[in-house]
């Protein structure tokens, strides 16, 4: 991949004695989509922590054309990389605007002045964001929550983003949106590094793919050859019941 | 493959919409959520005017190609070329059920039970297509098949994009309606305000 945004070149997080991901390097295109699929407890998540400095590892993390020996979350907003928490952690007494204004605080820091300006695109982006905006956080439904997340993420206008499990907990049709709006974000040129469980909604808006399995890559490829490899298909597409799920309730 | 990719896409488009309106139905028919007619109707709408009309001529485009290079799943073809001959006749069936209900509230459970049909046979339709004729058409359809295939969906999808003006927004309409939809399923915006 030329241009890469992000190069992970033997990565390994250890819980303990316990290693948890294991020398794995996998990089990020500028302007891509790239996801990490994979099942419960491959080390999706903690794979995008330890990038983001969240948690300790060793190996070597190449972004923005700067190596990073000690990834530090502070540094690494400043420079350009955000992450989307799987749990969203959002301020809920707080409102939708001041959780918004909290996303561009490092670059406040900075000396940048165009918070006021990222937040009507913000806005643009998520419609119902606007409409609520003087609104406690602690007050919005699930697919809000995520929205707001991302679009916390977003005031630090970054240049790759991170999302973990996005469409976790949420409805088919929020899902939809939810994707359609990385989709988006992809075309104003933001390059995304996504992890998910939901591996057919993932590969569908995907470029690039990884498969995690057990702490380490089992696969890999552009998107639509993965879409079609039948070993990807047995284990994370499925055969039978892809709509089941969606159209029993 | 951009074409299959397409399909899938709208595959699930659908089932998310079907699952939406099967959860209103369900929590209106519990006396839980107040109808909002509207957006019963947007909703159906879409399943007719994207789904019915937009969707499936693409796919008998694609499955034209697949009968053409084998005569594996000559019968799941036939099956689905009547399906989609009779979009008409079941998009109708629904549309005069739920225009029962917007005349008379008491007519709920009509619509409930027919939308429950609908969906059922849907997913039995995108199952056949999905579980039967993709991967048949994975198999088959040659270099050269695909690269008219693909450029065939690519071409559609810009003409009726919604940004010409030549064509509904249908990505538009879609936000809008998880917009308007009650959480959990949507967000929960209020009642749904068509276009003018």
């Amino acid at each position: 991949m030329a241009n890469n945004v992000l190069e992970v070149k033997g990565l390994s997080v250890a819980y303990g004695k316990v290693e948890a991901v294991s020398k794995i390097s996998l990089s990020v295109g500028e302007g891509k989509i790239v996801t990490v699929i994979g099942p419960n407890g491959a080390g999706k998540t903690t794979t995008l922590s330890a990038i983001m400095g969240l948690l300790p590892s060793s190996g070597q993390v190449t972004f923005d054309g700067s190596i990073e020996q000690v990834p530090e979350v502070e540094r690494m907003v400043v420079r350009g990389m955000n992450l989307v928490p799987e749990k969203r952690e959002l301020f809920g007494s707080m409102s939708i605007e001041d959780n918004l204004l909290l996303g561009a605080f490092q670059r406040s820091r900075q000396g940048h002045r165009d918070h006021r300006e990222t937040m009507e695109d913000v806005f643009a982006l998520f419609p119902r964001l606007k409409e609520r905006r003087q609104q406690a956080a602690g007050t919005m439904s699930g697919g809000e929550r995520q929205m707001l997340a991302v679009g916390r993420a977003l005031m630090a206008k970054p240049k790759l983003l991170m999302l973990d499990e996005p469409s976790l907990g949420l409805a088919p049709l929020i899902v939809r949106e939810i994707f359609r709006i990385i989709t988006e974000l992809r075309q104003r040129g933001v390059s995304i590094l996504l992890v998910e469980q939901n591996a057919r909604a993932a590969l569908q808006v995907a470029d690039y793919a990884y498969v995690l399995e057990n702490g380490g890559i089992k696969m890999q490829g552009e998107a639509e050859a993965l879409r079609n490899d039948p070993r990807v298909i047995e284990s994370y597409l499925g055969l039978a019941s892809k709509h089941q799920d969606m159209l029993s309730t | 493959m951009e074409a299959l990719r397409i399909i899938s896409d709208e595959h699930r488009s659908l089932a998310a919409l079907l699952h939406a309106i099967r959860f209103m139905l369900k929590e209106a028919m519990a006396g839980r959520l107040t109808p909002d007619l509207k957006l019963f109707e947007a909703m159906v709408h879409y399943l007719d005017a994207y789904a019915e009309q937009r969707h499936h001529p693409k796919e008998d485009l694609l499955f034209g190609y697949l009968a053409e290079r084998t005569t594996e799943g000559a019968a799941a073809l036939a099956t689905l070329g009547t399906q989609h001959a009779a979009a008409a006749e079941r998009i109708a069936t629904l549309q005069q059920a739920l225009a029962g209900f917007v005349a008379d509230p008491a007519q709920l459970p009509v619509f409930s039970a027919a939308f429950d049909h609908y969906a059922d046979f849907y997913r039995g339709h995108m199952m056949l297509e999905e579980d039967t004729v993709l991967p048949l058409i994975r198999q088959h359809l040659t270099a050269e098949d695909w690269v008219a295939v693909n450029a065939a969906f690519v071409a559609e999808q810009h003409a009726k994009s919604g940004k010409t003006g030549h064509s509904e927004d249908f990505a538009g309409l879609f936000s809008r309606l998880v917009a308007a939809a009650p959480a959990p399923i949507g967000l929960g915006g209020g009642a749904f305000v068509p276009l003018p």
